[in-house]
Protein backbone atom coordinates (compact mmCIF):
# COMPACT_ATOMS: atom_id res chain seq x y z
CA UNK A 1 0.00 0.00 0.00
CA UNK A 2 1.31 3.52 -1.24
CA UNK A 3 1.32 6.83 1.46
CA UNK A 4 2.31 9.99 0.76
CA UNK A 5 3.46 11.35 3.96
CA UNK A 6 3.35 15.07 3.94
CA UNK A 7 5.51 17.07 6.11
CA UNK A 8 4.17 20.60 6.77
CA UNK A 9 6.21 23.91 8.13
CA UNK A 10 8.23 26.69 7.34
CA UNK A 11 12.07 25.55 6.41
CA UNK A 12 13.42 29.46 7.32
CA UNK A 13 11.58 30.20 10.18
CA UNK A 14 12.86 26.67 11.71
CA UNK A 15 15.99 27.25 10.91
CA UNK A 16 16.07 30.90 12.52
CA UNK A 17 14.47 30.24 15.68
CA UNK A 18 16.18 26.78 16.40
CA UNK A 19 20.14 26.26 17.62
CA UNK A 20 22.29 25.13 14.75
CA UNK A 21 23.27 22.06 16.64
CA UNK A 22 19.78 21.33 16.79
CA UNK A 23 19.35 22.13 12.96
CA UNK A 24 22.51 19.78 11.85
CA UNK A 25 21.17 16.50 14.00
CA UNK A 26 17.80 17.39 12.05
CA UNK A 27 19.42 17.43 8.43
CA UNK A 28 21.16 13.85 9.86
CA UNK A 29 17.86 12.38 11.07
CA UNK A 30 16.35 13.15 8.16
CA UNK A 31 19.60 11.56 5.83
CA UNK A 32 18.94 8.17 8.54
CA UNK A 33 15.16 8.07 7.96
CA UNK A 34 15.46 8.32 3.92
CA UNK A 35 18.55 6.14 3.84
CA UNK A 36 16.29 3.30 6.59
CA UNK A 37 13.40 3.45 4.08
CA UNK A 38 15.56 3.12 1.16
CA UNK A 39 17.50 0.58 2.89
CA UNK A 40 13.64 -1.39 3.75
CA UNK A 41 12.76 -1.28 -0.46
CA UNK A 42 10.01 0.99 0.98
CA UNK A 43 10.75 4.45 -0.49
CA UNK A 44 9.14 5.23 -3.79
CA UNK A 45 9.66 8.72 -3.93
CA UNK A 46 11.15 12.15 -1.82
CA UNK A 47 11.09 15.26 -2.13
CA UNK A 48 11.66 18.72 -0.45
CA UNK A 49 9.74 21.77 -2.04
CA UNK A 50 11.25 25.46 -2.28
CA UNK A 51 9.85 27.99 0.00
CA UNK A 52 6.34 28.43 -0.32
CA UNK A 53 6.91 32.58 -0.81
CA UNK A 54 8.69 30.97 -3.98
CA UNK A 55 4.80 29.13 -5.04
CA UNK A 56 2.62 30.57 -7.71
CA UNK A 57 -1.20 29.93 -7.32
CA UNK A 58 -3.08 29.78 -10.47
CA UNK A 59 -6.83 30.99 -9.53
CA UNK A 60 -10.16 31.01 -11.68
CA UNK A 61 -10.80 34.40 -11.41
CA UNK A 62 -13.85 36.28 -13.81
CA UNK A 63 -13.84 33.63 -16.29
CA UNK A 64 -10.13 33.36 -16.51
CA UNK A 65 -7.48 31.73 -14.61
CA UNK A 66 -4.98 33.84 -13.35
CA UNK A 67 -1.36 33.46 -12.10
CA UNK A 68 -0.65 35.01 -8.53
CA UNK A 69 2.41 34.81 -6.25
CA UNK A 70 1.97 33.21 -2.98
CA UNK A 71 -0.25 30.14 -1.80
CA UNK A 72 -3.42 31.01 0.12
CA UNK A 73 -2.24 28.89 2.97
CA UNK A 74 -0.43 30.46 6.13
CA UNK A 75 3.30 29.38 5.76
CA UNK A 76 2.80 26.61 8.90
CA UNK A 77 0.15 25.04 6.61
CA UNK A 78 2.31 24.95 3.56
CA UNK A 79 3.69 21.36 1.97
CA UNK A 80 7.67 21.73 2.80
CA UNK A 81 8.33 17.80 1.62
CA UNK A 82 6.95 14.76 1.24
CA UNK A 83 8.03 10.85 1.04
CA UNK A 84 6.21 8.44 -0.85
CA UNK A 85 6.29 5.39 0.94
CA UNK A 86 5.00 1.73 -0.47
CA UNK A 87 4.45 -0.83 3.07
CA UNK A 88 2.52 -3.54 4.30
CA UNK A 89 -0.05 -1.51 5.80
CA UNK A 90 -1.28 1.88 7.46
CA UNK A 91 0.14 1.59 10.99
CA UNK A 92 3.68 1.16 9.16
CA UNK A 93 3.03 4.66 7.45
CA UNK A 94 1.88 5.82 10.71
CA UNK A 95 4.41 4.80 12.16
CA UNK A 96 7.14 6.76 9.99
CA UNK A 97 5.48 9.85 10.21
CA UNK A 98 5.53 9.60 14.46
CA UNK A 99 9.08 9.20 13.93
CA UNK A 100 9.63 12.18 12.37
CA UNK A 101 6.88 14.23 14.43
CA UNK A 102 8.65 13.38 17.61
CA UNK A 103 12.13 14.96 16.17
CA UNK A 104 10.48 18.24 14.11
CA UNK A 105 7.72 18.91 16.10
CA UNK A 106 6.11 20.01 13.14
CA UNK A 107 2.82 18.36 11.73
CA UNK A 108 2.70 15.58 9.27
CA UNK A 109 -0.18 14.11 7.46
CA UNK A 110 -0.42 10.38 5.94
CA UNK A 111 -2.82 10.14 2.95
CA UNK A 112 -3.33 6.80 1.13
CA UNK A 113 -2.23 6.65 -2.82
CA UNK A 114 -5.26 5.44 -4.98
CA UNK A 115 -3.80 2.70 -6.21
CA UNK A 116 -5.67 -0.60 -4.45
CA UNK A 117 -6.88 -2.81 -6.64
CA UNK A 118 -10.92 -2.93 -6.39
CA UNK A 119 -12.56 -5.24 -4.51
CA UNK A 120 -16.41 -5.00 -5.29
CA UNK B 1 6.24 -22.38 -24.55
CA UNK B 2 7.78 -18.75 -24.86
CA UNK B 3 11.48 -17.90 -23.49
CA UNK B 4 10.19 -16.30 -21.05
CA UNK B 5 7.42 -18.67 -19.95
CA UNK B 6 10.09 -21.38 -20.61
CA UNK B 7 12.67 -19.43 -18.36
CA UNK B 8 10.22 -18.70 -15.59
CA UNK B 9 9.42 -22.53 -15.30
CA UNK B 10 13.35 -23.34 -15.18
CA UNK B 11 14.44 -20.94 -12.77
CA UNK B 12 13.02 -22.57 -9.46
CA UNK B 13 14.45 -25.86 -10.59
CA UNK B 14 17.85 -24.36 -11.30
CA UNK B 15 17.60 -22.49 -7.89
CA UNK B 16 17.09 -25.67 -6.48
CA UNK B 17 19.86 -27.33 -7.69
CA UNK B 18 22.17 -24.80 -7.06
CA UNK B 19 21.10 -24.07 -3.38
CA UNK B 20 21.31 -28.09 -2.54
CA UNK B 21 24.83 -27.97 -4.00
CA UNK B 22 26.18 -24.65 -2.77
CA UNK B 23 23.82 -23.74 0.20
CA UNK B 24 23.52 -20.09 0.71
CA UNK B 25 20.29 -19.16 -0.71
CA UNK B 26 21.11 -14.62 -0.46
CA UNK B 27 23.81 -15.61 -3.36
CA UNK B 28 22.45 -18.61 -4.93
CA UNK B 29 18.95 -16.33 -5.73
CA UNK B 30 21.16 -13.58 -7.35
CA UNK B 31 23.19 -16.08 -9.68
CA UNK B 32 20.52 -17.46 -10.87
CA UNK B 33 18.53 -14.59 -11.86
CA UNK B 34 21.69 -13.16 -13.31
CA UNK B 35 21.67 -16.03 -15.35
CA UNK B 36 18.03 -15.93 -16.21
CA UNK B 37 18.41 -12.42 -17.61
CA UNK B 38 21.98 -13.56 -19.54
CA UNK B 39 19.63 -16.06 -21.10
CA UNK B 40 16.70 -13.64 -22.09
CA UNK B 41 19.16 -12.06 -24.08
CA UNK B 42 21.09 -14.59 -25.33
CA UNK B 43 18.14 -17.35 -26.09
CA UNK B 44 16.62 -14.73 -28.31
CA UNK B 45 19.97 -14.14 -30.41
CA UNK B 46 20.88 -17.79 -31.18
CA UNK B 47 17.54 -20.09 -30.22
CA UNK B 48 17.12 -21.83 -26.83
CA UNK B 49 19.95 -24.56 -26.47
CA UNK B 50 19.54 -27.94 -25.98
CA UNK B 51 19.12 -28.47 -22.53
CA UNK B 52 18.15 -25.24 -21.54
CA UNK B 53 18.07 -25.83 -17.41
CA UNK B 54 21.59 -27.19 -17.50
CA UNK B 55 22.83 -24.02 -19.42
CA UNK B 56 20.82 -22.01 -17.14
CA UNK B 57 22.81 -23.99 -13.91
CA UNK B 58 25.81 -23.99 -15.72
CA UNK B 59 25.94 -20.35 -16.02
CA UNK B 60 24.17 -19.35 -12.75
CA UNK B 61 27.49 -21.52 -11.37
CA UNK B 62 29.39 -19.85 -12.79
CA UNK B 63 28.25 -16.04 -11.68
CA UNK B 64 28.00 -17.93 -7.82
CA UNK B 65 31.56 -19.02 -8.10
CA UNK B 66 32.98 -15.52 -10.05
CA UNK B 67 31.64 -13.91 -7.09
CA UNK B 68 33.17 -15.64 -4.81
CA UNK B 69 36.39 -15.33 -6.25
CA UNK B 70 35.95 -11.47 -6.38
CA UNK B 71 35.22 -11.37 -2.71
CA UNK B 72 37.85 -13.77 -1.74
CA UNK B 73 41.33 -13.48 -3.71
CA UNK B 74 42.91 -16.45 -1.64
CA UNK B 75 40.26 -18.75 -2.90
CA UNK B 76 42.83 -20.86 -5.34
CA UNK B 77 40.88 -20.51 -8.96
CA UNK B 78 41.58 -24.83 -9.40
CA UNK B 79 38.67 -25.04 -6.11
CA UNK B 80 36.19 -22.81 -7.94
CA UNK B 81 36.55 -24.35 -11.38
CA UNK B 82 36.13 -27.54 -9.61
CA UNK B 83 32.83 -26.79 -8.24
CA UNK B 84 31.56 -25.87 -11.91
CA UNK B 85 31.73 -29.64 -12.63
CA UNK B 86 28.58 -30.33 -12.49
CA UNK B 87 27.31 -33.24 -14.10
CA UNK B 88 23.66 -34.06 -15.10
CA UNK B 89 21.81 -33.31 -12.12
CA UNK B 90 18.17 -34.69 -11.23
CA UNK B 91 15.52 -32.25 -11.03
CA UNK B 92 13.77 -32.53 -7.87
CA UNK B 93 10.72 -31.44 -7.98
CA UNK B 94 10.02 -30.36 -3.98
CA UNK B 95 12.59 -27.88 -4.32
CA UNK B 96 9.91 -25.43 -5.88
CA UNK B 97 7.69 -26.67 -2.48
CA UNK B 98 10.94 -25.95 -0.29
CA UNK B 99 11.58 -22.45 -2.08
CA UNK B 100 7.52 -21.43 -1.93
CA UNK B 101 8.09 -22.37 1.68
CA UNK B 102 10.82 -20.62 2.28
CA UNK B 103 9.83 -17.07 0.24
CA UNK B 104 6.87 -16.98 2.04
CA UNK B 105 8.63 -17.67 5.48
CA UNK B 106 6.72 -16.09 8.56
CA UNK B 107 9.09 -13.96 9.61
CA UNK B 108 9.09 -11.57 6.28
CA UNK B 109 6.43 -8.67 5.82
CA UNK B 110 3.95 -9.35 3.35
CA UNK B 111 5.78 -7.01 0.66
CA UNK B 112 8.61 -8.67 0.92
CA UNK B 113 6.76 -12.32 0.93
CA UNK B 114 5.40 -11.17 -2.60
CA UNK B 115 8.22 -9.79 -3.58
CA UNK B 116 10.66 -12.52 -3.10
CA UNK B 117 8.44 -15.34 -3.90
CA UNK B 118 7.90 -13.31 -7.31
CA UNK B 119 11.35 -13.54 -8.08
CA UNK B 120 12.77 -16.85 -6.71
CA UNK B 121 9.72 -19.13 -7.58
CA UNK B 122 8.13 -17.12 -10.47
CA UNK B 123 11.25 -16.31 -11.91
CA UNK B 124 10.03 -12.94 -12.79
CA UNK B 125 13.06 -10.27 -13.25
CA UNK B 126 12.97 -7.49 -10.23
CA UNK B 127 12.01 -4.70 -12.96
CA UNK B 128 8.65 -6.64 -14.25
CA UNK B 129 7.94 -6.98 -10.00
CA UNK B 130 8.42 -3.55 -9.83
CA UNK B 131 6.54 -2.71 -12.70
CA UNK B 132 3.48 -4.61 -11.01
CA UNK B 133 3.95 -3.14 -7.77
CA UNK B 134 4.01 0.70 -9.36
CA UNK B 135 7.54 0.91 -7.51
CA UNK B 136 11.12 2.10 -8.99
CA UNK B 137 12.89 -0.82 -9.66
CA UNK B 138 15.60 0.22 -6.72
CA UNK B 139 13.15 -0.32 -4.18
CA UNK B 140 12.12 -3.77 -5.20
CA UNK B 141 15.83 -4.66 -5.66
CA UNK B 142 16.70 -3.28 -1.67
CA UNK B 143 12.96 -4.93 -0.42
CA UNK B 144 14.19 -8.93 -2.15
CA UNK B 145 17.91 -7.90 -0.59
CA UNK B 146 16.76 -7.00 2.90
CA UNK B 147 14.32 -9.90 2.83
CA UNK B 148 16.73 -12.19 2.13
CA UNK B 149 19.15 -10.81 4.68
CA UNK B 150 16.23 -11.50 7.33
CA UNK B 151 15.80 -15.44 6.28
CA UNK B 152 19.73 -15.54 6.78
CA UNK B 153 19.41 -13.74 10.25
CA UNK B 154 16.20 -15.79 11.27
CA UNK B 155 18.49 -19.26 10.31
CA UNK B 156 15.82 -19.91 7.87
CA UNK B 157 17.08 -23.25 6.33
CA UNK B 158 16.50 -24.82 2.85
CA UNK B 159 14.63 -27.58 3.97
CA UNK B 160 10.50 -28.68 4.24
CA UNK B 161 9.02 -26.97 7.34
CA UNK B 162 8.52 -29.81 10.43
CA UNK B 163 5.51 -31.70 9.82
CA UNK B 164 4.08 -30.58 12.49
CA UNK B 165 4.34 -26.55 11.05
CA UNK B 166 3.88 -27.69 7.67
CA UNK B 167 -0.22 -26.98 7.59
CA UNK B 168 0.26 -23.59 8.96
CA UNK B 169 3.34 -22.65 6.74
CA UNK B 170 0.93 -23.84 3.96
CA UNK B 171 -1.51 -21.74 4.83
CA UNK B 172 0.87 -18.62 5.11
CA UNK B 173 2.06 -19.78 1.37
CA UNK B 174 -1.82 -19.81 0.00
CA UNK B 175 -2.40 -16.38 1.58
CA UNK B 176 0.88 -14.87 -0.48
CA UNK B 177 -1.05 -16.74 -3.44
CA UNK B 178 -4.12 -15.29 -3.05
CA UNK B 179 -2.51 -11.56 -2.39
CA UNK B 180 -0.61 -11.63 -5.77
CA UNK B 181 -3.88 -12.67 -7.89
CA UNK B 182 -5.69 -10.05 -5.83
CA UNK B 183 -2.95 -7.37 -6.96
CA UNK B 184 -3.27 -7.93 -9.99
CA UNK B 185 -7.28 -8.47 -10.46
CA UNK B 186 -7.44 -4.85 -11.34
CA UNK B 187 -8.99 -3.23 -14.13
CA UNK B 188 -7.13 -3.54 -17.38
CA UNK B 189 -7.47 -0.24 -18.51
CA UNK B 190 -5.07 2.38 -18.21
CA UNK B 191 -1.74 2.23 -15.92
CA UNK B 192 -2.82 -0.63 -14.56
CA UNK B 193 -2.40 -2.97 -17.52
CA UNK B 194 0.31 -4.95 -16.63
CA UNK B 195 -0.73 -5.51 -13.75
CA UNK B 196 -2.71 -8.31 -15.26
CA UNK B 197 0.84 -10.34 -15.41
CA UNK B 198 0.20 -10.99 -11.81
CA UNK B 199 -2.88 -11.95 -11.72
CA UNK B 200 -1.73 -14.87 -14.23
CA UNK B 201 1.41 -15.53 -12.60
CA UNK B 202 -0.62 -16.52 -8.94
CA UNK B 203 -2.77 -19.00 -11.44
CA UNK B 204 0.29 -20.55 -13.04
CA UNK B 205 2.20 -20.60 -9.27
CA UNK B 206 -0.81 -21.90 -7.46
CA UNK B 207 -1.52 -24.38 -10.48
CA UNK B 208 2.17 -25.78 -9.77
CA UNK B 209 2.04 -25.97 -6.08
CA UNK B 210 -1.48 -27.91 -7.02
CA UNK B 211 0.64 -30.65 -8.57
CA UNK B 212 3.10 -30.77 -5.39
CA UNK B 213 0.62 -30.85 -2.91
CA UNK B 214 -2.71 -31.52 -4.43
CA UNK B 215 -6.20 -31.27 -3.51
CA UNK B 216 -7.69 -29.42 -0.68
CA UNK B 217 -7.45 -25.70 -0.29
CA UNK B 218 -4.63 -25.85 -2.36
CA UNK B 219 -6.69 -27.10 -5.49
CA UNK B 220 -9.35 -24.75 -3.70
CA UNK B 221 -7.49 -21.68 -4.35
CA UNK B 222 -6.78 -22.45 -7.64
CA UNK B 223 -10.45 -23.19 -8.31
CA UNK B 224 -11.59 -19.40 -6.93
CA UNK B 225 -8.86 -18.26 -8.72
CA UNK B 226 -9.97 -19.60 -12.52
CA UNK B 227 -13.54 -18.76 -11.43
CA UNK B 228 -12.67 -15.37 -10.70
CA UNK B 229 -10.60 -14.65 -13.16
CA UNK B 230 -12.59 -16.15 -15.66
CA UNK B 231 -15.19 -13.21 -15.46
CA UNK B 232 -12.13 -10.48 -16.14
CA UNK B 233 -13.09 -9.32 -19.60
CA UNK B 234 -16.47 -9.01 -18.62
CA UNK B 235 -15.84 -7.58 -15.34
CA UNK B 236 -14.61 -3.60 -17.19
CA UNK B 237 -16.13 -2.05 -19.61
CA UNK B 238 -13.89 -0.61 -22.54
CA UNK B 239 -13.12 2.70 -20.66
CA UNK B 240 -11.90 0.53 -17.79
CA UNK B 241 -15.21 1.63 -15.61
CA UNK B 242 -15.94 -1.53 -13.52
CA UNK B 243 -19.29 -3.97 -14.77
CA UNK B 244 -21.07 -5.22 -11.36
CA UNK B 245 -21.88 -9.34 -11.72
CA UNK B 246 -24.94 -9.26 -12.36
CA UNK B 247 -24.74 -6.60 -15.58
CA UNK B 248 -21.68 -8.57 -17.16
CA UNK B 249 -22.16 -10.06 -20.21
CA UNK B 250 -21.46 -13.53 -19.22
CA UNK B 251 -20.83 -14.83 -23.25
CA UNK B 252 -17.48 -12.82 -22.40
CA UNK B 253 -16.85 -14.95 -19.35
CA UNK B 254 -13.98 -17.69 -20.35
CA UNK B 255 -15.56 -21.10 -20.04
CA UNK B 256 -12.41 -22.84 -20.02
CA UNK B 257 -11.34 -21.50 -16.42
CA UNK B 258 -15.18 -21.78 -15.56
CA UNK B 259 -14.91 -25.80 -16.27
CA UNK B 260 -11.24 -26.53 -14.96
CA UNK B 261 -12.83 -24.02 -11.78
CA UNK B 262 -15.89 -26.42 -11.59
CA UNK B 263 -14.16 -29.55 -12.14
CA UNK B 264 -11.29 -28.71 -9.06
CA UNK B 265 -13.95 -27.54 -7.38
CA UNK B 266 -16.14 -30.76 -7.53
CA UNK B 267 -12.78 -33.24 -6.79
CA UNK B 268 -12.22 -31.74 -3.83
CA UNK B 269 -16.18 -30.85 -2.19
CA UNK B 270 -17.14 -33.47 0.16
CA UNK B 271 -13.90 -34.33 1.34
CA UNK B 272 -13.03 -33.33 4.76
CA UNK B 273 -11.79 -31.12 6.06
CA UNK B 274 -12.96 -28.27 4.10
CA UNK B 275 -11.68 -25.11 3.82
CA UNK B 276 -12.26 -21.51 3.02
CA UNK B 277 -10.89 -21.48 -0.06
CA UNK B 278 -12.70 -24.33 -1.22
CA UNK B 279 -16.15 -22.86 -0.41
CA UNK B 280 -15.20 -19.73 -1.85
CA UNK B 281 -14.85 -21.51 -4.69
CA UNK B 282 -17.95 -23.03 -4.54
CA UNK B 283 -19.65 -20.02 -4.34
CA UNK B 284 -17.86 -18.40 -7.44
CA UNK B 285 -19.06 -21.63 -9.50
CA UNK B 286 -22.67 -21.31 -8.43
CA UNK B 287 -22.50 -17.57 -10.21
CA UNK B 288 -20.38 -18.71 -12.88
CA UNK B 289 -22.68 -21.89 -13.71
CA UNK B 290 -25.95 -19.24 -14.09
CA UNK B 291 -26.99 -18.87 -17.36
CA UNK B 292 -28.44 -15.31 -16.28
CA UNK B 293 -28.38 -12.99 -13.08
CA UNK B 294 -31.65 -13.95 -12.67
CA UNK B 295 -30.83 -17.58 -12.47
CA UNK B 296 -28.59 -17.16 -10.04
CA UNK B 297 -29.26 -19.77 -6.81
CA UNK B 298 -28.89 -18.10 -4.40
CA UNK B 299 -29.91 -20.37 -1.41
CA UNK B 300 -27.24 -22.63 -2.34
CA UNK B 301 -24.92 -19.17 -2.31
CA UNK B 302 -26.50 -18.38 1.04
CA UNK B 303 -26.49 -22.04 2.53
CA UNK B 304 -22.77 -21.90 1.30
CA UNK B 305 -21.97 -18.58 3.10
CA UNK B 306 -23.70 -20.62 6.17
CA UNK B 307 -20.88 -22.99 6.16
CA UNK B 308 -18.13 -20.54 5.53
CA UNK B 309 -19.28 -18.33 8.58
CA UNK B 310 -18.39 -21.54 11.00
CA UNK B 311 -14.98 -22.83 9.44
CA UNK B 312 -13.76 -18.94 8.66
CA UNK B 313 -16.38 -16.30 10.50
CA UNK B 314 -15.58 -12.49 9.82
CA UNK B 315 -16.86 -9.56 8.77
CA UNK B 316 -15.77 -10.28 5.07
CA UNK B 317 -18.50 -13.56 5.30
CA UNK B 318 -20.92 -11.38 7.14
CA UNK B 319 -20.93 -8.65 4.30
CA UNK B 320 -21.19 -11.89 1.82
CA UNK B 321 -23.96 -13.42 3.80
CA UNK B 322 -26.24 -10.21 3.86
CA UNK B 323 -25.97 -9.72 -0.11
CA UNK B 324 -27.03 -13.23 -0.66
CA UNK B 325 -29.66 -13.35 2.48
CA UNK B 326 -30.91 -10.20 0.92
CA UNK B 327 -31.48 -11.30 -2.74
CA UNK B 328 -33.13 -14.80 -0.65
CA UNK B 329 -35.43 -12.79 1.78
CA UNK B 330 -35.45 -9.68 0.96
CA UNK B 331 -33.11 -6.55 1.49
CA UNK B 332 -34.78 -5.26 4.90
CA UNK B 333 -33.21 -8.90 6.54
CA UNK B 334 -30.12 -8.30 4.35
CA UNK B 335 -30.02 -5.08 5.66
CA UNK B 336 -30.65 -6.35 9.59
CA UNK B 337 -27.85 -9.19 9.27
CA UNK B 338 -25.84 -5.92 8.11
CA UNK B 339 -26.87 -3.97 11.12
CA UNK B 340 -24.30 -6.37 13.25
CA UNK B 341 -20.81 -4.63 11.03
CA UNK B 342 -21.70 -1.00 12.39
CA UNK B 343 -18.35 -1.44 13.95
CA UNK B 344 -16.67 -2.31 11.00
CA UNK B 345 -16.33 1.11 8.26
CA UNK B 346 -14.91 -0.07 5.36
CA UNK B 347 -15.79 0.64 1.73
CA UNK B 348 -16.90 -2.18 1.28
CA UNK B 349 -19.50 -2.19 3.91
CA UNK B 350 -21.20 1.07 3.05
CA UNK B 351 -20.96 0.24 -0.61
CA UNK B 352 -23.25 -3.18 0.67
CA UNK B 353 -25.56 -1.29 2.32
CA UNK B 354 -25.77 1.73 -0.24
CA UNK B 355 -26.77 -0.95 -2.59
CA UNK B 356 -29.68 -3.08 -0.63
CA UNK B 357 -31.18 0.42 0.56
CA UNK B 358 -31.15 0.93 -3.56
CA UNK B 359 -32.97 -2.11 -3.60
CA UNK B 360 -35.01 -1.64 -0.45
CA UNK B 361 -36.56 2.08 -1.77
CA UNK B 362 -34.80 3.75 0.74
CA UNK B 363 -32.93 6.00 -1.89
CA UNK B 364 -31.81 8.83 0.12
CA UNK B 365 -30.03 6.61 2.41
CA UNK B 366 -28.80 4.48 -0.72
CA UNK B 367 -26.89 7.64 -1.97
CA UNK B 368 -25.44 8.98 0.96
CA UNK B 369 -23.82 5.24 1.61
CA UNK B 370 -22.64 5.18 -1.91
CA UNK B 371 -21.26 8.54 -1.27
CA UNK B 372 -19.56 7.16 1.85
CA UNK B 373 -18.12 4.39 0.08
CA UNK B 374 -16.66 5.88 -2.45
CA UNK B 375 -14.88 8.53 0.28
CA UNK B 376 -13.15 5.26 1.89
CA UNK B 377 -12.08 3.37 -1.14
CA UNK B 378 -8.49 3.52 -2.25
CA UNK B 379 -9.00 2.09 -6.04
CA UNK B 380 -9.78 5.03 -8.75
CA UNK B 381 -12.19 2.58 -11.03
CA UNK B 382 -14.04 1.79 -7.85
CA UNK B 383 -14.73 5.29 -6.58
CA UNK B 384 -16.10 6.00 -10.28
CA UNK B 385 -17.96 3.63 -9.64
CA UNK B 386 -19.50 4.27 -6.42
CA UNK B 387 -19.85 7.86 -7.06
CA UNK B 388 -21.81 7.74 -10.70
CA UNK B 389 -24.02 4.98 -8.40
CA UNK B 390 -24.82 7.90 -6.04
CA UNK B 391 -25.14 10.19 -8.82
CA UNK B 392 -27.63 7.94 -10.41
CA UNK B 393 -29.86 8.09 -7.96
CA UNK B 394 -32.62 10.65 -8.58
CA UNK B 395 -32.99 13.40 -6.46
CA UNK B 396 -36.52 13.19 -4.76
CA UNK B 397 -38.38 16.83 -3.52
CA UNK B 398 -37.86 15.97 -0.07
CA UNK B 399 -33.92 15.78 -0.77
CA UNK B 400 -33.94 18.83 -2.82
CA UNK B 401 -35.11 20.69 0.44
CA UNK B 402 -32.57 19.62 2.89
Amino acid sequence: MKYLIMMFGDQVTMMETRTTDWIKGMIEFMHTVGNDLEQAGELVDSRGLADPGQAKTVRFSDGVAVATDGPYAESKESLAGYWVVDVEDEARAVAIATRVVEFTGEPIEVRQVMDAPPEL
Amino acid sequence: MSIDGLLRELAPQVLGVLVRRYGQFDACEDAVQEALLAAAVQWADDGVPDSPRSWLVTVAARRLVDDWRSESARRRREESVAALDLPGEPVDHDDTLTLLFLCCHPALSVPSQLALTLRAVGGLTTAEIANAFLVPEATMAQRISRAKQRLRSTGARFDLPPEAERAERLRVVLHVLYLVFNEGYTTTAGPALHRADLTTEAIRLTRTLNQLVPGGEVAGLLALMLLTDARRAARTDADGSIVPLADQRRDRWNTAYIEEGVALVSGVLGRAPIGPYQLQAAIAAVHDEAPTAADTDWPQILALYDVLDTVAPGPVVTLNRAVALAMVSGPLAGLALLGTLDAVHTHRVDAVRAHLLELAGDLAAARESYRRAARMTASVPEQRYLALRAARIPLSQKDEVT
